[in-house]
């Protein structure tokens, strides 16, 4: 805060402004100065004062885990999902709009295996695809394309398969069936809304190709960088909790009553992916950690988890408007749930 | 409403929630992986130096975000003049006004306050025999055999993995007759019996197993207590049936202190 003021004194002078200016940026500086020092005081005293009581309120054996599971969540999540989005807002920043347009083929049908293939290329988390897919469409991709980007993007990116291999050591087989099984819900889903999606579905905007908003270059990688970390680090933080709940709720054992039916256990595992909103960058160690279940199962969980979970309907929501929302996220459910036992069967 | 010259770049002191926020995640990691080995309680050893990555670069980009130059954003809104007004009443930036949010703060990063304040002030313990106590201990399915001749040494340290396993699975009885020593904590078990526990962490928190050895011939201290205990195999059953479980003779107990890493590895 300090060099902060220094800096505007000196750009003041340096700049000849009036009196009247410097006086201005002094007083706005001692104010933040002020209000700030007082209310980071407060904190501090009110959490050093009142914080053990609360603390030791809460430390009954369970709290304290589900303390440390939602922190190691977080945690273990927070250098994945960094790394996501500062590729993510690189290449919004950086790669021009054409460069989309010009590889995407005209034909919606034959762009959208391309556009799936694409989600190779952005190793972001499913909360970086959704603001991409969104500036697709306002670019003028058509929405079948975008949309299978968006699922695939998520699910089958280097960073997310090198993360599965790491999870499942010396098991090859699963990091490919998850890629095959991801991608091939996503040029489905593609597909189906070439043949049956409805433009109405969807707001105005992503119609026509609106203006392109943003800007370019180090400001916007900044400004997206800044935006979408924080964003999808909100829902990170939503996810942990919801897991570390789920951690402490429920033990292993009851789990292990599913693990006898295969049908079951696969359904099962599919609806803990929606619940549990775990990043795809950090999903393959959860699905690790369920050893009780078959591979078909967990890789349902993987596969479920980056196309459809609670945090990215509500992003959906937020984005595309409830209605195609949740149209969307249920057709995308069963599709993925179909592709997983099918590649699962095949492959694992 | 008349046009003011203007002249240059120009520094403004604006605080802006997102850097506050980036510096409290950035710092909370570093805390936990830089400035200490807190980390240990939360992920793998191997997380370490992409957490302090991490943490810096959270740091810069929250400095960064912290001190917003009111020359940028002359670029792309030309009529700052007539929004100085407003800004001075509602203390906001011009960015919001732009009609795209990557310059808002969303509001759910708010959450990301709960963690990082944690980790800061009041960083939540390792596992203990809370989750030890509600797992089922399981040793990995490994077969019956004969396992390679154990290492010299009296008493030899072992790992509640090695000793589990080598209980439960060999055939060939390669704990018998050697005085073994473990270190883990107490967890009670049903019915007045006790054992010393450790918890094994593939990856974060949120996946540890439980490994539990039972003690018998030495009182159990509290729980949660860390001990290391020296005794002998106990054989219950044929290896490879249910009724061989790991067990433990013991001839002392000491109270030691907790590891830096409180986990087991792999």
């Amino acid at each position: 805060m300090r060099t902060g003021v220094a800096a505007s004194l000196l750009s003041c002078m340096e700049n000849g402004r009036n009196a009247a200016d410097a006086a201005r940026v002094v007083a706005r500086a001692l104010v933040h100065a002020v209000v700030g020092g007082v209310a980071l005081l407060a904190v501090v005293t009110v959490g050093s004062v009142l914080g053990p009581m609360v603390v030791l309120d809460l430390a009954t054996p369970a709290m304290a885990a589900w303390w440390t599971v939602f922190t190691a969540v977080t945690v273990q999540g927070i250098p994945f999902l960094l790394l996501g989005t500062v590729v993510s807002a690189a290449i919004g920043a950086f790669v021009p709009e054409r460069v989309f347009r010009r590889v995407l083929p005209k034909n919606p049908a034959l762009a959208v295996p391309v556009a799936g293939a694409a989600g190779a290329v952005l190793p972001g988390c499913e909360c970086a695809s959704v603001p991409v897919a969104d500036s697709l469409m306002r670019r003028g991709v058509a929405p079948a394309a975008a949309l299978a980007f968006l699922l695939s993007a998520p699910a089958i990116n280097p960073v997310v398969l090198v993360a599965t291999s790491i999870a499942f050591p010396g098991d090859p087989a699963m990091v490919g069936a998850r890629l095959v099984s991801s991608l091939a819900t996503a040029v489905a889903m593609g597909w189906l809304w070439v043949r049956f999606g409805k433009e109405e579905w969807l707001p105005t905007v992503r119609r026509g190709g609106g203006a392109a908003s943003g800007p370019g270059g180090w400001r916007g990688f900044r400004d997206g960088l800044q935006h979408d970390f924080l964003h999808a680090g909100g829902f990170l933080v939503l996810g942990a909790a919801a897991a570390a709940t789920f951690n402490i709720l429920v033990p292993r054992s009851v789990l292990d009553v599913f693990t006898g039916s295969p049908w079951l256990s696969v359904l099962l595992l599919a609806v803990l992916a929606v619940v549990l909103c775990v990043c795809s960058e950090a999903d393959a160690f959860v699905a690790a950690s369920l050893t009780g279940f078959s591979p078909t199962a967990r890789l349902a969980f993987m596969v479920v988890g980056p196309m459809v979970d609670l945090k990215l309907i509500a992003l959906q929501a937020g984005t595309f408007g409830r209605a195609f929302a949740v149209r969307f996220s249920s057709v995308t459910w069963v599709v993925a749930v179909v592709s997983s036992v099918l590649v699962g069967g095949w492959l694992l | 409403m008349s046009p003011r010259p203007r002249s240059g770049p120009r520094l403004r002191l604006r605080l802006r929630p997102q850097g506050v926020l980036l510096i409290l995640c950035g710092a909370a990691l570093l805390r936990i992986a830089l400035f200490s080995e807190l980390y240990l309680r939360y992920v793998k050893e191997g997380l370490r130096p992409y957490l302090v990555v991490s943490g810096a670069a959270l740091i810069a980009l929250g400095l960064l975000g912290l001190l917003a130059r009111t020359h940028d954003e002359d670029d792309e809104d030309a009529h700052e003049d007539d929004e100085d007004a407003h800004e001075e009443s509602h203390g906001r930036g011009a960015g919001e006004d732009d009609g795209h949010d990557h310059t808002r703060n969303p509001r759910i990063a708010w959450l990301l306050t709960a963690p990082a304040l944690a980790l800061l002030l009041f960083p939540p313990p390792a596992l203990g025999s809370y989750s030890a106590e509600r797992e089922e201990a399981r040793v990995a399915a490994l077969g019956t055999g004969t396992f390679p001749e154990l290492p010299a040494g009296d008493p030899l340290d072992l790992t509640l993995g090695v000793f589990a396993s080598r209980a439960e699975w060999d055939t060939g009885a390669s704990l018998k007759g050697r005085t073994v020593r473990l270190t883990g904590f107490v967890t009670r078990d049903d019915g007045g019996a006790w054992s010393v526990a450790r918890l094994r962490v593939t990856c974060c928190a949120a996946d540890a197993q439980a490994l539990k050895v039972e003690i018998r011939g030495e009182d159990a201290p509290a729980a949660d207590t860390w001990v290391t205990v020296t005794g002998t195999w106990h054989p219950t059953g044929k290896p490879g049936t249910d009724a061989a479980r790991p067990v433990l003779d013991a001839v002392s107990v000491k109270r030691t202190t907790a590891p830096a890493d409180p986990y087991e590895k792999r």
